[in-house]
């Protein structure tokens, strides 16, 4: 092998020089994979996620019931009945298993009443136990067929009645609904005003920026129940005056997280570069930028949602809930609380509904999260 | 060259950011009393270290910021005045820029036709097959495939996407292309094709071009007049060829002795000039840019001046 030395390349002639690309024709060669664009690539990441989807199946099977729900029996949910009040579940699909059989337990009962059928109707009796005499008389625990003990053996509710003999089957699945549409709605409006005046603020920034921000602050200073009071003192109890008093605050968090979104995305090159091509403000913000943001504003979304349905059946457990027959979860629960001891099914059911679906909402929106920005994930 | 037309006059442009949030922590001068021009159908490059107000100047002359004081004039037109939207649109079609980060200048939620197609759309050409066809046009002359034209930008490499930036550029029919560290971004390899590819569009297209850079041998092989920036400054500004064989300002020597020589032998022995801003006394005598040859130009005060043409025919 030759080395070569200094003076060997002295001896190179510059021209003998030739830059070889020049002629070298730019050519690229097709893709070969399918485009992927921004959303398939974050249901790609989301179907990894497996509790999200899990959460996201219930929350479908959720809103499958809310929607049928109330029609899948004969009964409305304002239908009273004197005949049929604080009724057990009954599920004939799971009696055979000893639960939700419309049985109940009475106790202190006179033994020797156990055989009249004025007392205890025809096969009304399953179980009767812990026989003891008290004072001289004989006194039992009985387990009933309360459906039958008190002559309704026609009728089934499979998750019971309440003091005034209504189907909470129907009442806790339209209770859902009021209870999601308000959450959705109130959602949807605190997004819609939180992204235009986020958008405003974060793109403009300066002063504009600091006025908008200043009445976002003294807006979130007011205490929460104090709205709600007053916008129900103004238009009654209702759908309109809680969604209102959720919106009024609920939107100062998305605008200020939209603001920091257009912050971090508004001196892009990108953005740059469009504004150099002559690009209207408009189309900078809605095509440029808040494209960009829409993962952060889809997730926070999200988990406002179950925070919305929460707060709807707060207020609802205090009494500032939705005029008397339309019912809510929080109403149901509300109801439910004054009887827990002697009825616990009246407010267990719509306890555990609240809680399947406030953790299905969060466990969605945190996959949604991890897809749409999968450098937070776990964060 | 002289007799060349001048298309961009810069006349005493001064820019300054503030330090932090309020006045009181002081001003960055940015761009310090900058004037030069650039002649039509050159390309123009503009040198100097980090942070020294290349990108700024590059940037103001497309009114991404609004200049402090002087003018610029593009064409005979002033396009320093107050911004309105006859004045964004005169800009736009005009001037096009070139960004320096191809991850960060192409929108991630945007196809690549949808990108390209940006700036059609806004001049009135609505149609979607007139667009298509014209973006595909433009996807051929810098390299891609019409086939491109579907996909997101994260699946090209860097240089694709610079290409794509240039055919963003270049798709209004600019006369004029700000270039901002085009290739800074790039590997070696693909810097020298996305140069070619400005150069052979600089001549289809009879562009004008100013190049900002840091690398001064992209710079001289691109470029055919160089201006070097120090601290707001524009220090010296002459023809490439002679930029090089005969600098004249201290900081344009330090500058170009910093200039690694693919060669070890001849790169051991380099001899680095540091340049100390202080060797200046500029509390007597106001400096200023002078013309020591012809088209070369250097700030300096009378003394330096003075002093620069001897050692300059002592060089000889």
């Amino acid at each position: 092998m030759r080395i070569y030395s200094k003076e060997d390349y002295r001896e190179l002639d510059e021209k003998k020089f030739k830059l070889v690309q020049m002629d070298h024709d730019i050519k690229d060669e097709k893709f070969e994979q399918e485009p992927v664009g921004f959303f398939k690539d974050a249901l790609i990441r989301f179907r990894q996620n497996k509790a999200s989807v899990l959460a996201f199946f219930i929350i479908c099977i959720v809103l499958f019931f809310t929607i049928f729900g109330p029609y899948m029996n004969s009964y409305g949910f304002n239908d009273q009945n004197s005949d049929t009040i604080n009724m057990p579940c009954k599920i004939p699909l799971l009696a055979p298993l000893g639960i939700c059989d419309g049985g109940k337990v009475i106790v202190n009962r006179r033994a020797d009443l156990l055989g009249d059928p004025s007392y205890y109707p025809e096969g009304s009796i399953l179980e009767v136990f812990n026989e003891r005499e008290i004072q001289g008389v004989k006194m039992v625990d009985v387990k009933v067929d309360y459906y039958k003990y008190t002559g309704n053996g026609d009728k089934c509710f499979w998750f019971g009645t309440d003091y005034l003999g209504r189907d909470l089957w129907t009442r806790l699945w339209r209770g859902s609904r009021v209870s999601l549409l308000i959450a959705f709605v109130s959602v949807i409006t605190n997004v819609f005003i939180g992204v235009i005046y986020g958008s405003i603020a974060g793109y403009y920034g300066g002063k504009v920026d600091m006025i908008l921000m200043r009445i976002t602050e003294i807006i979130s200073a007011l205490p929460r129940i104090v709205i709600i009071t007053m916008f129900i003192m103004y238009f009654g109890t209702g759908l309109f005056a809680i969604i209102m008093a959720l919106v009024v605050k609920g939107w100062v968090h998305t605008a200020r997280m939209v603001r920091a979104q257009f912050y971090r995305f508004k001196q892009r090159e990108y953005v740059l570069a469009a504004r150099t091509l002559g690009i209207r403000d408009g189309i900078l913000i809605f095509r440029h930028i808040l494209p960009n943001a829409i993962g952060p504003i889809i997730t926070s979304s999200m988990i406002a949602i179950p925070s919305a349905i929460f707060a709807e059946s707060f207020l609802a457990y205090i009494g500032l809930g939705l005029q008397a027959p339309e019912p809510s979860i929080g109403v149901l629960l509300s109801q439910g609380q004054k009887v827990l001891l002697h009825y616990p099914n009246q407010s267990i059911i719509p306890g555990i509904l609240i809680s399947v679906l406030m953790i299905s909402f969060n466990l969605f929106a945190n996959g949604l999260r991890d897809s749409f920005d999968p450098t937070l994930r776990g964060a | 060259m002289s007799e060349k037309k001048v298309i961009l006059e810069i006349k005493n442009l001064k820019m300054s950011f503030n330090k932090g949030r309020n006045k009181k922590k002081g001003i960055v001068r940015a761009i310090d009393d900058v004037s030069f021009n650039i002649l039509k159908g050159e390309a123009f490059g503009l040198v100097g270290e980090s942070g020294c107000g290349k990108t700024t100047t590059g940037r103001t002359i497309i009114r991404l910021y609004d200049p402090e004081d002087g003018e610029i004039y593009f064409d005979g037109k002033k396009i320093s005045g107050e911004m309105n939207k006859d004045l964004r649109k005169y800009l736009s079609d005009h001037i096009a820029m070139i960004f320096q980060d191809p991850i960060a200048s192409l929108n991630p939620r945007m196809t690549v036709a949808e990108i390209i197609g940006e700036g059609l759309k806004l001049r009135g050409i609505v149609d979607q097959s007139d667009r298509t066809k014209l973006i595909n046009k433009m996807l051929n002359k810098v390299g891609l495939l019409p086939e491109h034209g579907t996909r997101y930008p994260h699946e090209f490499s860097g240089g694709q996407r610079q290409r794509i930036g240039i055919a963003r550029a270049l798709i209004v029919n600019p006369s004029f292309i700000i270039a901002d560290e085009p290739v800074s971004a790039l590997d070696v390899s693909i810097q020298a094709q996305v140069i070619n590819l400005l150069d052979v569009l600089k001549d289809e297209l009879e562009l004008t071009i100013l190049f900002i850079a840091h690398d001064l041998s992209v710079v001289k092989y691109f470029c055919d007049r160089i201006g070097v920036m120090y601290f707001g400054k524009i220090v010296e500004i002459a023809p490439a060829e002679e930029l090089y064989k005969n600098p004249v300002h201290p900081y344009t020597k330090a500058l170009l002795s910093a200039i690694p020589i693919p060669d070890p032998r001849r790169e051991k022995n380099r001899e680095i000039q540091f340049y100390d801003p202080k060797m200046h006394d500029y509390s007597v005598e106001k400096p200023m840019l002078h013309e020591v040859a012809q088209d070369h130009f250097v700030y300096a005060s009378e003394s330096e001046l003075k002093k620069y043409k001897m050692d300059r025919t002592k060089e000889r």
